[in-house]
């Protein structure tokens, strides 16, 4: 089949020299005959004229050799796109709609197809990325939760399904030393991470098994990216060291551009640094922002690894019921995490752009049918004078394919347009790599969407085109040019199709609608128009203290409320909708205990006074803090409505009191006292419930990194630079 | 006696077999056929040269430039793989049919 076509693809080519073969190869043998014939006795006149009587017409035998090797076809098939071509220019109207409906479909489906190759069909940058799983722990009250550095030691010791497992503990570090400060984000990862997942670092060395011990040598692999942004791509950048927290830490190697990780970073840095004087390291009942990735051994399926290390994680809540009573131990493929939350939203996309495209094709046809019908004379002709049906077809074809083709390639053009739109919505950790692009496999579905578009809208016209008598469409198309009963049977079902297409459509855009005015009526708790936020902190050699910490922080407020169109300002910590917490058990007094995985496990946040007012949170009960609430005074806090209601039903908790952690015999009790009650905020996003929450002052344990909040009379950003002067003085 | 134009379909099935004694040139292979079946079959030359090309192009025989026995440039056929793989099967089908053919007529 291949080789036939190859063959014909040679024929039109070189059809010239092919011809003057077979001239040659013909005049060959009639000289030869004619020698035979004159050498039989016949006379040189005689026997030319015998030999031309047997040869037939040269110009026919050059003809049938012609057909013989398939040029014709090919032939009639580039003189139907020229015909298509012509038609298409004569048509300016036509062409014009036809070629905007084609485009926009086409396009839309490129676009949204660069996502779902993106997101969900490109090969993730790890070697044997389907069996990568990434653990965490959960627990029926939290969810999924990170894992204690003592549990995932256990869990690597004991599990039998990995062939291996790294953690990666997450780090923040303001990096210093260039034209502007900024915070990044980076990962402690163990020495076997990257060899884990199948990744060499572009340039440079891997972390050493002796780097994972307390008391590492400070050093870090940069991110491509951040390479790129600070350091212009160099190559010398290897034993350079860079200021991460105003601490020195020395460049081993650059990562490949297409490296991710489970969270979005900038550096790598050897756990052994993470582990030097970490009470995360050695606290099992600490879950800081760690997680474990495994290797699944060959020949393990992920229900049997689930299952064993379930096994591991009710050992372990038997071995240590204070820090591990009910904690059990999730396991998830790695491609989950990267698109578990967007893959229907871009599936729902991908099915409604394929309805539109389908839409666009039947529009098209019905154009189509309806020129066809002014042409039933001309097709007819064509039949009288000797086309053959399948010819006719192959005509109409051709100038669907010429139409679909200008309109893919511009289709292209919107869809390149579309892409970069679309790049800064969808959030970046869900696209593997590099995010959307025109590559190779996206510009083939391009081409497969244009081609099947061709045909679908092709295919019904140049059907109906076919004459089913010459004599009744001769007289048909005297009588008028509405086209036959056939041809309206045609149109009738495309236009079925069309609506029925269009109601689905309609259908799903407006459950969307639905949800998303569903979301907008959800009180978040807070209000955050006007509201600008900077994430902070403090360099510890700074500032070691609390005293210095919280002057920090006083200092920088007050300046703050003194610029002009700020109308208030707080500081508070794990402010709602980023994603950032930290939680742990209370002790409410008078409560009976519960056992050790049930304890109340709120969500702590320490604010400023004014916070509540700055994001617009309401206080139901209760006083707001003061600045009387300071280290030396008595402790106290808010609470949420939510912690209200389950832990004090029917009664005023103003007043109770409340210690964080669990009783411990061996510790006197620092009760802190509830001051006031709070509305529920949604904390992790709109979509999802309120949790339990408690707010402590700033004053009664200053953190070092806080967010600034601002609410402004004049547009937010605005505000960014005088507020970064303030932050300089 | 007399010559008899071809029945249909065994014009290819005469070229190939021609050509599995050897490659040929079109004059050749025509005057062969008419020597092997004593004069008796005899190729129009009309339908012999588009009968190559569709064979050339099917990939049963192909075509190379060379010099005859009169020293003159010729356009030589031989047998492909292929070719001699669809003498065998035209062979045995040819076979049948004539079986099949003269058996009905000797009972007739």
């Amino acid at each position: 089949m291949l080789s036939d076509f190859l063959f014909r693809l040679r024929a039109i080519f070189r059809a010239k020299s092919m011809d003057t073969d077979l001239d040659e190869e013909l005049k060959f043998h009639l000289d030869r005959q004619l020698e035979k014939s004159i050498q039989s006795g016949l006379s040189p006149e005689e026997a030319r004229r015998r030999v031309r009587l047997d040869f037939g017409g040269a110009t026919q035998v050059t003809e049938e050799c012609r057909d013989a090797r398939g040029i014709r076809a090919l032939e009639a098939l580039s003189q139907d796109i020229r015909y298509g071509f012509r038609t298409l220019r004569k048509n300016p109207g036509f062409t014009c709609v036809a070629l905007i409906t084609l485009a926009l479909a086409i396009g839309a489906n490129t676009a949204i197809f660069s996502v779902v190759h993106g997101a969900l069909l490109r090969p993730l940058p790890y070697a044997g990325p389907d069996r990568l799983i990434v653990l965490n722990e959960t627990h029926p009250r939290i969810g999924t939760i990170t894992v204690s550095y003592p549990n995932f030691l256990d869990w690597r010791a004991q599990n039998h399904v990995f062939s291996g497992m790294a953690v990666m503990a997450g780090v923040g570090y303001n990096l210093s030393g260039i034209a502007q400060p900024e915070t990044i984000r980076g990962q402690a990862v163990s020495s076997n991470f990257l060899s884990l997942i199948g990744v060499h670092p572009l340039f440079g060395r891997d972390f050493d098994p002796s780097e994972d011990k307390p008391g590492a040598a400070p050093v870090v692999m940069l991110t491509n990216p951040l390479w790129q942004s600070h350091f212009a791509g160099r190559q010398d950048v290897i034993g350079r060291s860079v200021s991460l927290d105003g601490r020195g830490f020395t460049i081993v190697a650059v990562l490949p551009p297409d490296f991710r990780t489970t969270d979005a970073v900038s550096v790598l840095e050897p756990l052994g640094v993470w582990l030097t004087n970490n009470t995360f390291a050695t606290n099992r009942v600490n879950r800081g922002d760690t997680a474990a990735i495994g290797r699944l051994t060959t020949g393990v399926t992920l229900a049997r690894a689930r299952a064993e290390m379930e096994g591991i994680a009710a050992r372990l809540a038997t071995a240590y019921p204070q820090d591990n009573d009910h904690f059990g131990i999730a396991l998830q493929p790695i491609r989950e995490l990267f698109v578990g939350d967007i893959r229907p939203a871009i599936m729902v996309l991908f099915a409604a752009v394929m309805f539109v495209l389908l839409i666009a094709c039947a529009n098209v046809a019905n154009l189509f049918l309806m020129r066809a019908a002014g042409r039933t004379r001309e097709i007819a002709l064509r039949v009288a004078i000797g086309a053959t049906g399948g010819r006719i077809i192959q005509q109409m074809l051709a100038e669907s394919f010429v139409v679909a083709g200008l309109g893919g390639v511009l289709g292209l053009g919107l869809a390149f347009a579309g892409m970069r739109a679309m790049s800064r919505l969808i959030p970046a950790a869900a696209m593997a790599g590099n995010g959307m692009n025109l590559n190779s496999a996206v510009l083939l579905f391009a081409l497969g969407a244009t081609a099947l578009a061709a045909i679908t809208f092709g295919l019904a016209p140049a059907m109906q085109s076919v004459p089913a008598g010459v004599h009744s469409r001769l007289k048909e198309s005297g009588k008028s040019s509405a086209g036959g009963i056939r041809q309206n049977h045609w149109r009738t079902m495309l236009v079925v199709a069309e609506l029925a297409l269009s109601v689905i459509l309609l259908a799903g855009a407006g459950l969307m609608v639905k949800s998303v005015e569903r979301l907008i009526a959800v009180d978040p708790g807070f209000r955050p128009d006007h509201v600008l936020r900077l994430n902070l902190s403090l360099t510890p050699s700074q500032y070691p203290n609390s005293t210095a910490i919280l002057a920090f922080w006083r200092q920088l407020l007050d300046g703050v409320r003194a610029l002009p169109g700020v109308e208030s300002a707080a500081l508070g910590t794990d402010v709602p909708l980023t994603n950032s917490h930290s939680r742990g058990d209370i002790t409410v007094e008078g409560m009976p205990l519960p056992a050790p995985g049930s304890f109340p496990h709120p969500d702590e946040h320490d604010v400023s006074p004014g916070y509540l007012r700055t994001l617009g949170v309401r206080l139901l009960g209760g006083r707001d803090f003061t600045n009387a609430d300071s280290e030396t005074a008595p402790n106290v806090a808010f609470i949420n409505a939510r912690l209200a209601r389950d832990f004090f039903p029917g009664q005023d908790p103003v007043g109770k009191r409340f210690v964080p952690g669990r009783p411990d015999p061996g510790r006197d009790l620092e009760w802190i006292t509830i001051v006031g009650v709070v509305d529920d905020t949604r904390m992790y996003g709109l979509a999802n419930p309120s949790r339990l929450e408690i707010y402590r002052p700033l004053a009664q344990g200053p953190p070092g990194k806080m967010d600034l909040i601002v609410k402004s009379r004049i547009e937010p950003a605005s505000l960014t630079p005088s507020i970064r002067r303030v932050l300089d003085s | 006696m007399s010559r008899i134009d071809l029945p249909q379909g065994t014009l290819d099935l005469l070229i190939l077999r021609t050509l599995s004694l050897g490659p040929q040139h079109g004059w050749g292979i025509s005057e062969r056929v008419q020597r092997l079946s004593s004069e008796v079959l005899c190729i129009q030359q009309g339908s012999l040269y588009p009968a190559l090309h569709r064979l050339e192009r099917r990939g049963w025989i192909k075509a190379r430039w060379g010099t005859s026995e009169n020293n003159r440039r010729a356009r030589y056929y031989e047998l492909t793989r292929a070719g001699r793989k669809q003498l065998e099967t035209e062979t045995g089908l040819w076979k049948q049919l004539t079986t099949a053919v003269s058996q009905v007529l000797g009972e007739a």
